[in-house]
């Protein structure tokens, strides 16, 4: 019985769904965090009548097929990469996009990731860097007498250095935007990596050229709407409950089958 | 004398079918643009037995069969998703998509950008506008597609996307993955069908329909299997009786 198989790929997908809606809210207050939404299609079909196909050699046609669907499967979890609500923090190193892009940070094995995580601190060295301690790209160092640093829309880093009235510039910040950010792969940790289907990475400064500007002492929120997500995590699980209803009536149908010559 | 037992073995065999077309409609009941389909019965008469030295003529046989899955044309609900290359289509018409077999359509409008800039499809299959694929450069930023259906970015409007219909919806045929074949032509939609954006039309699968039908269709599958049965005894005690008065 295919209702049975059809069913089970919809208890799958459904289960899926209801895990991909508990990573969102999981994350819902995970800085810089883009929920995902699972996108499902439906199966191949079997054509048992095709519509159109002749009924009579006096040009009758059947006018609707018949043709029988064998479930769902799950296309992709695509983030949905929106503009999260920022947040004031007071702290001089958080910073904050809005618009496009994406902050490179330099991973230990030299790679380059993209995050929207703007909770940088600095090392030792007085470099700028993630939580996790990793450089910033390109790198900027706060001379360790500097005072009053500013970070402008535009991504200039300035200083206040003794001896001097006017604020020196110590660095330039730079962000990166994709054709298709929706492509990028989630590598944990609040990073992105790129890939073939996000297309190479545009650089640039912020504020110019369709990039985003930035913020300071502002961190971007995660875009997870509980509203949002919890009704879709009740739909999610009605759904699994119906598509479980309908492998019970295929279980009681083939049992009736097998009970229907006991003599 | 087995006649009862085939007709009641129709009518099992097109519940069964129709289950499996509720299985489909149920697991789809999440899936973006998704129209559900719908049984149709036919009833079938059997060509008259020959016997004709009976006083009244053989009666015809009545058997079942499902001529047909009609598509269940109606529109979905459409939700907001916020998501600026979602649209959703409200009204009769079809997004026009290239794939490698042909044009084919679609009501999910689940759209994304690829790498080469192109509006796509979730299986990256580009979507047509009224001058073929819709295409961005790599200068562009903050693509949009707007109520009217055309995608305009940071640096202007682009191409506007397709919306087609058809003479005969019923003619179409599902080609998996939320698309559809056709073998009439596709006209361009009338302004009677326009898009949502922002939004994505769900499933029109109805839960509560869907799942009555379920019981209905559980119920007569058990009833018939029952009347089967009752007649199989029949016929067993009738040959039981006619054995006993050979013996007797």
């Amino acid at each position: 019985m295919r209702a049975l198989y059809a069913a089970a790929t919809g208890m799958a997908a459904q289960e899926l769904n209801v895990q991909v809606i508990s990573n969102n809210i999981a994350n819902l207050r995970t800085t810089g965090y883009k929920r995902q939404q699972a996108h499902f299609q439906d199966l191949l079909y079997q054509n048992l009548r095709r519509a159109g196909s002749a009924t009579s050699d006096q040009n009758n046609m059947l006018p609707a097929g018949l043709s029988l669907g064998s479930g769902v499967k799950t296309t992709s979890t695509a983030r949905v990469m929106s503009q999260g609500t920022l947040s004031s923090t007071e702290k001089t190193y958080d910073v904050a996009i809005r618009g496009e892009g994406f902050f490179q940070v330099t991973l230990p094995d030299g790679r380059t990731a993209y995050t929207r995580d703007g909770s940088f601190d600095l090392d030792p060295q007085g470099q700028i860097v993630t939580r996790d301690g990793y450089l910033l790209n390109p790198a900027i160092a706060v001379p360790n007498n500097a005072t009053g640093v500013t970070i402008s829309a535009s991504g200039t880093v300035q200083a206040t250095v003794p001896g001097q009235t006017a604020p020196q510039q110590i660095g330039q910040l730079q962000i990166a935007r994709f054709v298709n950010k929706v492509g990028l792969e989630s590598a944990g940790d609040n990073l992105f990596t790129e890939t073939l289907a996000s297309g190479p990475p545009v650089v640039g400064n912020p504020n110019t050229d369709g990039f985003g500007s930035l913020q300071q002492s502002y961190l971007e929120e995660a875009n997870v709407n509980a509203v949002t997500e919890i009704s879709s995590l009740i739909a999610a699980q009605r759904a699994y409950e119906m598509n479980s209803k309908v492998v019970t009536a295929a279980d009681q149908m083939l049992s009736t089958t097998s009970q229907m010559f006991r003599g | 004398m087995q006649n009862a037992q085939l007709i009641g073995l129709s009518a099992q065999v097109a519940l069964g079918r129709e289950l499996e077309v509720i299985a489909n409609n149920v697991a789809n009941a999440s899936t973006t643009g998704f129209k559900a389909r719908s049984t149709r019965f036919q009833e079938y008469l059997m060509p008259k037995a020959s016997a004709e030295t009976f006083q009244r003529p053989d009666r015809r046989l009545s058997y079942v069969i499902d001529a047909g899955t009609a598509l269940d044309m109606s529109q979905g609900s459409i939700e907001s998703t916020g998501n600026p290359l979602n649209v959703a289509i409200r009204g009769d018409a079809f997004f026009a998509v290239q794939t490698p077999q042909g044009e084919r359509y679609t009501r999910n409008g689940a759209f994304e950008l690829d790498a080469g800039g192109r509006l796509v499809t979730s299986d990256g299959y580009p979507v047509l506008g009224q001058g073929g694929p819709i295409q961005i450069n790599d200068r562009e930023t903050g693509a949009t597609i707007g109520a009217d259906g055309t995608l305009s970015t940071n640096l202007g409007n682009r191409d506007k996307v397709r919306l087609v219909t058809f003479a005969d919806p019923q003619g179409l045929t599902h080609a998996g993955a939320n698309l559809y074949a056709s073998t009439g032509p596709a006209v361009p939609a009338g302004p009677q069908a326009r898009v949502e954006p922002g939004a994505l039309e769900r499933s029109n699968v109805r839960p509560v329909l869907a799942m009555s039908r379920l019981m209905e269709v559980n119920r007569t599958y058990a009833m018939i299997a029952e009347a089967v049965s009752r007649l199989d005894t029949l016929h067993g005690t009738a040959l039981q009786r006619l054995a006993d008065v050979g013996t007797a």
